[in-house]
């Protein structure tokens, strides 16, 4: 398989897909980080894991279509810029919290970060939202899978059905964030009295 | 806070880019001047990115699952830390049992020829040259560099200068190993006996390379000795150690 068969096997399969990129060059990488940054072969692995995601995320949003170099290279790559920010920022290797190494590396923009507070409560209404909603909207949102191929995993008589379907589960999340943001509100006023 | 059905359909399309030109207009616009508007443009971004943040927690769950699997199947030996260099011993003793099977069948089993066979410097697991840092002192960067070039006569000379500030057990392992290659015997045996001694570990290095000594210096009962001990053990030089025990007469 050449390195834009990976690329587009990646993106069209799931996390399948993935597992089977993480093994190739698993060994490897982790010889490189290891004897490279003299660090912990437990770090060496978060490092290897955050790597892969942030190469499964580029291709995902179509940053990373065509590889001048090749797949080992790229990840090398990625993995040298976690630990150097990562040194900077924390004088670790690799964060204590790799949750929260993704909300702030994949999620948060560079110029604005989302309210810790408003994020816990729309995690908290996803929670809520129940199936086949949630794996729909994550189908569509995190895995950018298109309209018609969700109407085939899902097994959706056709795209306009799998459409409507998408609109009303992101009704009923709202909703729920709504009910989330009263509650909290409700807590709030009722501590202050 | 309501919004209208229209408003949502309109935020909906802008966040999968589904916007033709006239509707991109009419977004900025409401956008500059509308806070409601503003608002749920900013609610659908959370959640939103609330969607992604799961599917990449999901992933990571899936990696991490899939590394205890495949630890479990194919377990990685490989450590920088001090505390585990008995698995960099482990392999260099596995590259001695290559060596070994090659020369066996040309040779008789002569002290000075078993050393020849058996003898493979101790790799520089102490101080990798090649990553840069700020602290790294210069003379101990040259020390290691010179060993790992195999410029051992520089290297021993550089070790010797950095004991005098600091005993550090990887240095003494290294002197000595130096002094084996360049024929100080003798020093090598005192270097081997302080490790020894004088530190808490790399004992059975320290062990196994004195018995290399003695083989080189004819002292073939003081080798056997040490050689019994170490196969009498269970740690990774063992089986080595009664492999050359059973050839040296």
């Amino acid at each position: 398989m050449n390195q834009d068969e990976i690329i587009l096997k990646i993106k069209s399969g799931g996390q399948t897909e993935l597992g089977l990129v993480y093994e190739e060059y698993r060994e490897e990488f982790l010889r490189w980080v290891v004897k490279e940054f003299n660090c912990s072969l437990d770090d060496g692995k978060d490092i290897y894991q955050l790597t892969i995601l942030i190469f499964h995320d580029n291709i995902r949003l179509g940053k990373l279509e065509h590889l001048v170099s090749s797949v080992k290279t790229y990840l090398f790559g990625i993995g040298k810029n976690i630990v150097k920010e990562n040194q900077r920022k924390e004088r670790r290797y690799i964060p204590l919290s790799k949750e929260k190494w993704l909300k702030e590396n994949l999620i948060d923009e560079p110029t604005s970060k989302i309210d810790d507070a408003v994020f816990e409560r729309a995690k908290n209404a996803l929670s809520k939202l129940g199936q086949p909603c949630q794996r729909l909207i994550e189908l569509f949102y995190y895995e950018k899978k298109s309209i018609p191929e969700i109407t085939l995993a899902m097994s959706y008589k056709n795209p306009e059905t799998a459409k409507n379907q998408k609109c009303k589960c992101m009704a009923r999340l709202r909703k729920l964030f709504e009910e989330e943001t009263e509650q909290n509100t409700f807590a709030i006023n009722h501590e202050s009295l | 806070m309501n919004h209208s059905e229209a408003d949502i359909a309109l935020v909906e399309k802008y966040f999968d880019s589904e916007l033709n030109d006239a509707e991109l207009k009419n977004f900025t616009m409401r956008m500059e001047s509308d806070e409601n508007f503003k608002s749920l443009v900013e609610q659908e971004k959370v959640l939103i990115a609330a969607v992604r943040y799961e599917g990449a927690v999901s992933s990571l769950k899936y990696l991490e699952d899939l590394e205890v699997k495949l630890e479990k199947e194919t377990p990685l030996r490989l450590s920088s830390a001090p505390t585990k260099w008995y698995y960099y011993a482990a392999a260099a003793v596995v590259g001695i049992t290559v060596v070994v099977a090659v020369f066996m069948n040309n040779f008789r089993n002569q002290p000075d020829e078993l050393f020849q066979a058996y003898f493979t410097p101790y790799p520089n697991m102490f101080e990798p040259t090649t990553r840069s840092s700020e602290s790294t002192d210069s003379k101990r960067k040259d020390a290691f560099q010179a060993y790992e070039q195999g410029d051992y006569q520089k290297a021993a000379t550089l070790f010797e200068d950095l004991l005098k500030d600091n005993k550090e057990a990887g240095i003494v392992l290294l002197l000595g190993n130096s002094n084996l290659i360049l024929g100080n015997v003798e020093e090598a045996k005192a270097n081997f006996i302080a490790l020894d001694k004088d530190f808490d570990e790399l004992d059975m290095q320290a062990k196994w390379y004195l018995s290399l000594c003695y083989l080189k210096s004819g002292e073939t009962e003081k080798a056997r000795a040490i050689l019994k001990e170490l196969g009498d053990t269970e740690i990774s030089y063992a089986t080595k150690a009664r492999e050359l025990l059973d050839k040296v007469k």
